[in-house]
Order: C-alpha cells, then sequence, then structure tokens
C-alpha cells in the first residue's frame, strides 16, 4: 500500500492546495485523504487505479470544506492574492504571474475548477476524471470547454475583470 | 481527410494531445482554415501551460514527515527506533571502554518483552491463520483437551477466552515453537471467516505490561502481560475491532 500511495502524494498536495489556495488546510485535507486510504485500502474498488481512487477521496474531502467554508462565510483568500498581485512581477514569459493564473482559476465554479485541474495538470484521462467526479465523460467533456473558455476570458480581461485590462498590468 | 465534423469535444482532447493520429491530423487540418479557433486552442494550451507551472513547486516540494507514509502508518516504529537508538548507545559505550550491558537493566533489548511477544504473534498469524487446510492443530470441539495441553506446556492454567460477545468463534489451537519456550495459538473466526490470533507464553521479561498497538507488516495487533503471562491479539481486522477483542480477551484471562 505505501508503494502504492507514497509516490503520489506530492500530487495529491498539488491538487489540495490548488483547491484550497492554504497550505496548512490542504495538508490537513491530505493527511485525513491518506487516513482514510489506509483504512479503507483492502475494501477499495479494483476497478479503477489507485490514483483515480485517491482523488476521488480528495475531491470529495476538499468540496465538503469549500462548502463549510461557505457556510461560515470565510474571507476568501482569492482577494488577498489579487492584492498581492499587483506587489509581485509578472513571471512567465507569456506575461502573466503564477499568482495571478491560480486567482484566476478560483474565480471558476468549482466544477469547472475541479476539471481542468485533473485533466490539464494531474494529467488524468478523461475517464479517470468522470469515476473522480462521479460524473459521465461527455459531462467532463462539457466542463472542460466552458472551464477554458472563461478562464481564458478572464486572463484576457484580468483578475477581477474590471477596467484593469490584464495585459495592461503586466506589460 | 475532413470528411467528419469537429466536435468540441475533440477541440478539448486535441489540446490535450489525447486524439488519434488519423484524427489529430484531421483536427490540426481543420484549425489550419480557421485562425479564430486555433488561437482558442492555442489559448487553452497557454493557460494549461501556466496552471501546471504555477503548481509545479507544490509537488516539487519535500513530502512534510505528518504527511510521509512510511513515517507515518506505522506507530510500532517508535518502538522499533528506539531499540536501534538503545543499540547505537550500547556501542558508544562498549567504545568508550564502559559496559554496555549495564543497559540491559533499564531498557528492554528488542527480542524480549512484549516487542518480540508481538513478533512471534505476527508470525503465527501469518502462517497458520492463511491456513484453510489446517489452521490449528486441535479443533475447538477438542476445547477441553486444548486448554489442559496449553496449561501444562506453559506451567500455569490457561482458557480460551469466549468471544461470542466479539462476534468470534474459536476454531481451535496449536502449540508454537518460540525462542523463549512454548507459546499457545488460539484461532478464532467471524461470520465472514476473517481470523483472530490469540496468542500466550510466559515472560522472562516485562512480566506485566501495559497493552500496546503493534504492527508488523500487514498484521496488527495488541500486546500485555499480566501476572507473568505474555498476550497478543492478532489479525488483519481494521479500526478498533482488534482493539476491542483484546479488551474482552484481557478482561477474562484476568476474571479467570
Amino acid at each position: 500500500m505505501i508503494a502504492t500511495v507514497q509516490p503520489l502524494i506530492p500530487a495529491l498536495r498539488r491538487y489540495a492546495r490548488a483547491l484550497l489556495r492554504d497550505r496548512d488546510d490542504a495538508d490537513d485535507l491530505v493527511q485525513d485523504v491518506l487516513e482514510r486510504a489506509t483504512a479503507n485500502w483492502a475494501g477499495r474498488r479494483k476497478g479503477g487505479t489507485a490514483r483515480a481512487w485517491l482523488f476521488a477521496i480528495l475531491h470529495n474531502l476538499a468540496m465538503d470544506r469549500l462548502r463549510r467554508r461557505m457556510r461560515r462565510g470565510v474571507d476568501d483568500p482569492i482577494d488577498e492574492v489579487s492584492e498581492a498581485r499587483l506587489a509581485s512581477p509578472p513571471q512567465q514569459e507569456d506575461g502573466f504571474g503564477q499568482r495571478d493564473v491560480m486567482a484566476l482559476l478560483g474565480q471558476l465554479p468549482d466544477e469547472q475548477r475541479s476539471v481542468l485541474l485533473l485533466v490539464g495538470v494531474e494529467e488524468l484521462s478523461y475517464a479517470e476524471a468522470a469515476a473522480i467526479l462521479d460524473i459521465p465523460q461527455g459531462t467532463v467533456m462539457s466542463r472542460l470547454s466552458r472551464g477554458r473558455e472563461r478562464l481564458r476570458r478572464l486572463m484576457e480581461e484580468g483578475v477581477d475583470g474590471s477596467a484593469r485590462p490584464y495585459l495592461r498590468i503586466v506589460s | 481527410m475532413i470528411d467528419r465534423p469537429v466536435t468540441e469535444a475533440e477541440i478539448q482532447a486535441y489540446v490535450d494531445g489525447r486524439l488519434s493520429g488519423e484524427r489529430e491530423e484531421a483536427v490540426a487540418a481543420w484549425l489550419a482554415e480557421r485562425p479564430d479557433e486555433a488561437g482558442r486552442v492555442h489559448a487553452y494550451r497557454v493557460q494549461r501551460d501556466a496552471l501546471r507551472s504555477a503548481l509545479a513547486s507544490v509537488a516539487a516540494e519535500p513530502v512534510p514527515p505528518e504527511l510521509d507514509l512510511r513515517l507515518r502508518v506505522r506507530p510500532e516504529r517508535t518502538g522499533q527506533s528506539r531499540a536501534i537508538a538503545v543499540a547505537g548507545m550500547a556501542a558508544l559505550f562498549v567504545a568508550g571502554g564502559g559496559t554496555g550491558w549495564a543497559l540491559r537493566d533499564w531498557s528492554t533489548p528488542p527480542n524480549a518483552g512484549t516487542a518480540a511477544l508481538a513478533r512471534e504473534a505476527a508470525a503465527s498469524y501469518s502462517v497458520y491463520a492463511s491456513d484453510r487446510e489446517r489452521p490449528v492443530e486441535l479443533a475447538a470441539s477438542d476445547r477441553q483437551q486444548l486448554d489442559d495441553w496449553f496449561s501444562q506446556r506453559l506451567s500455569r492454567p490457561v482458557k480460551a477466552p469466549d468471544l461470542h460477545s466479539a462476534g468470534l468463534q474459536l476454531i481451535g489451537g496449536r502449540l508454537v515453537a518460540t525462542g523463549h519456550g512454548p507459546a499457545g495459538l488460539y484461532l478464532y473466526e467471524d461470520s465472514a471467516g476473517n481470523r483472530i490470533a490469540l496468542y500466550v507464553r510466559p515472560m522472562e521479561t516485562e512480566g506485566n505490561d501495559r497493552m500496546k498497538s503493534r504492527e508488523e507488516g500487514s498484521v496488527r495487533g495488541w500486546t500485555w502481560a499480566d501476572d507473568g503471562l505474555g498476550c497478543a491479539v492478532f489479525g488483519t481486522a481494521p479500526g478498533n475491532r482488534l482493539h476491542e477483542t483484546a479488551d474482552l480477551v484481557r478482561a477474562q484471562l484476568r476474571a479467570a
């Protein structure tokens, strides 16, 4: 079990961090995932990959946490990042900083953000992403399409979609 | 080439480089005639790469110790590392001209005590509980004979606990040879066929020891010692089940 799960921990941390945008919260979540995975390892479905199984546990627990955050009305860290954006110079050759793209991604609905991360960053297959999110593969494709288009527009407009066009800030 | 219309899903798959060779060419040809669509594909690839590079540093971080399974799945490791530390100190004592043996007075060597009992119990469980043909020498129907045999060989009264309240039925037992003399192994089984071992033998050291969680490879359990009798409950059952069973066993053995 350790031999299978241990190499996946960096990717689990990455997905958790991308969803929760908070290092401690994300690592706490991963710890939760590892505990559940350890306890239920023998009973996992044999159909899918261990990777998809772990990401599914992580995804569901992350959504629980995000819902709880919403109910508590915790300030969305996006605001802080937006502020920080102005103080941190852009680093990408394409003309935008790494914090920027994460802040923009944070403006997408959870369902689109998850698909963009699972497919684009974690490089899971469409079928695996569908299993993780418990949706048909066709829905994965349409969320991918809508999410990418939305992020593209946000990147063209700027972080908050206000009169500060994105490209003007970085140029 | 372009006999089939290009779908939106195919454009997404093209962005991800997941189309078959033939469709990949078809979509590329289709995009070549549509600069707006080609620009969209390019933008999607740029955003995907931006996300990857924004998150690359997270995956590159060393895994924090509290998330490292090699460090955290086995609580027993603390006992092992202590034993290793003690061994290291003993070596220092010898190197320094002191007497390493003095350490025996305040620290149990790793091949004795309930730590050794745990290893024996786990090994016995692995060998016998998995045996579907002949896991025991004496079946539960010879329970009295089994108890008498163990009592005689362990030089103290031993009696198989009744674990029906934990959903476990005795299937029998066998005598096991150890470096510390004979030990008794009782095997129990639940209605689903999951087996749990109760392993008992007299203790040379740590004749009284609190209940401790143990993990030996894929087998888990609990050990304790009461009045010179070392006991171990081992199995592969999840969660608190083994602990609850161990509590039940200890209560019955103490009452006997």
